[in-house]
């Protein structure tokens, strides 16, 4: 009970520390001000409430009214809510259930997901701007380094097992293999079909001259 | 817990005449008023927060319901139920303490919350509300203090409607020995000196402790609240018991 209970005060607490930072927050939280939406993930049952109001979003994990919107979501598709196109798809496939307002789903995946911080202004606050600033800068190489290099290893990596160890193909030549292999397999179905016409005028010959010879 | 005949009450260790403990009280949150909130943090080690989220979600409140926070102090509760309640509910913070009241006000009015909060100066032994006329109250860390506990229950039973709760949030006796041991060591030891290096008020928090030790353990007050009318009585303990909050129907 009070593990449930700290978790819920944990998103809370969290949720409004990052609403604080985000300017954009107070006109969406406006937009939705005095809706109540539970919200649970279909791999727990636990449904959480959401209470938004201009001040806050609250967080309890009981609730005795009714609802306005009740969502079940699975957990992969937890960030493909925020695409508006997506939704439909989701609640086809059964990733997304439903009951209530569904333009509501899309603005409450929108308040909690996308949150425009500026953490450079933030930190320029605290710790003044060239600092923030060159921080920030850093941060940003930092990540595309990463990335870029994190690209590199997986193409090195990919072309030392197909062309130094060869040991696994590489593309074109799976695609030859693939190839040949369905031409032998369009061969061999010819091949089958020819059998097959041969066999059955075989068939046809021997019962004529069953036919006949018991004619006669 | 036990008042003798002669109009004597307890505080704390203490035994007072009956119309001098109100007095004595109001001085204890006089002089802690202005640190409430942080020494309710460092004392309960954020704790109290989840007892406090607890008592929320054992609330069944609703949007449109009339809820009393009494003795809510610097308004916790009160804030939550009023984001819960909405603009057509109610919220009546009622505290028999201004110190109290004016620094939960100030606090709320900070947070932007207004509109369906009202704020009332009483006392929990003879409300100054209409008969059947709250959907929830409830009273957090305050019973203790009260003078005359089956008076303010019977007060708070005839106010609340037919099919209302009355959540009591409030120290209890805890349900296991070595618990029981570290919580007395800990409330009589480094609690009024966290007092006195915090708050600069050793007295205030001695008396916490003291009162917490006088107030009726769990199965008394359920039968406390029994007497009075309440049915389907129940209570839940809180960290071991430590605290015990108690929910009693009105039908």
């Amino acid at each position: 009970m009070s593990l449930t209970n700290l978790l819920c005060g944990l998103l809370e607490t969290s949720v409004n520390q990052l609403h604080q930072l985000d300017s954009s927050a107070i006109s969406k939280r406006k937009q939705l001000n005095g809706t109540i939406i539970a919200a649970s993930l279909q791999e727990i049952d636990l449904p959480l409430y959401f209470i938004i109001s201009e001040q806050q979003v609250d967080v309890l994990n009981q609730f005795e009214g009714q609802p306005d919107c009740t969502i079940k979501v699975s957990f992969q598709a937890l960030n493909k809510l925020q695409d508006n196109r997506q939704l439909t798809q989701l609640i086809k496939s059964g990733e997304l259930e439903v009951d209530g307002d569904i333009q509501l789903v899309q603005k409450f995946a929108m308040l909690l997901t996308d949150m425009q911080i500026d953490w450079e202004e933030h930190l320029s606050q605290k710790v003044g701007d060239v600092i923030a600033h060159k921080l920030c800068q850093h941060a940003k190489t930092a990540f595309q380094t990463t990335q870029f290099q994190y690209k590199r290893i997986e193409t090195q990596s990919a072309l030392y097992v197909t062309e130094e160890i060869k040991l696994a193909p590489s593309a074109l030549e799976v695609a030859y293999f693939c190839d040949q292999v369905s031409s032998l397999a369009t061969d061999a179905d010819l091949l089958l079909n020819k059998i097959n016409n041969k066999l059955d005028k075989q068939l046809n010959n021997l019962s004529q001259t069953k036919v006949l010879a018991d004619k006669k | 817990m036990q008042e003798n005949s002669d109009n004597t009450t307890h505080f704390g260790f203490k035994t007072v005449e009956e119309d001098k403990k109100v007095e004595l009280v109001a001085d204890v949150f006089h002089s802690v008023a202005a640190k409430y909130d942080i020494m309710n943090d460092v004392l309960s080690m954020g704790i109290h927060r989840i007892w406090k989220r607890f008592t929320i979600d054992c609330s069944g409140v609703r949007q449109g319901q009339k809820v009393l926070d009494l003795a809510g102090g610097t308004g916790d509760l009160t804030a939550k139920f009023s984001r819960i309640v909405g603009t057509k509910g109610e919220v009546v913070l009622a505290d028999i303490n201004d110190s109290m009241l004016k620094v939960g006000r100030t606090k709320l009015r900070d947070m932007g919350i207004e509109g369906n909060v009202s704020y009332v100066q009483a006392n929990a032994e003879e409300l100054p509300f209409p008969d059947n006329h709250f959907d929830l109250i409830t009273i957090a860390f305050g019973l203790r203090n009260v003078t005359d506990k089956d008076k303010a229950l019977a007060s708070i039973y005839r106010v609340l409607k037919p099919g209302g709760r009355l959540l009591v949030l409030e120290f209890s006796k805890p349900v296991y020995t070595p618990v029981e041991k570290f919580y007395d060591f800990y409330s009589f030891n480094i609690l009024p000196k966290l007092g006195k290096l915090i708050a600069n008020d050793s007295e205030s928090y001695q008396y916490l402790a003291e009162s917490i030790r006088m107030h009726p353990d769990q199965d008394t007050l359920k039968e406390m609240m029994n007497n009075v009318g309440f049915e389907g009585t129940e209570y839940f303990n809180l960290s071991a018991g430590i605290v015990a909050l108690h929910r009693g129907y009105k039908y």
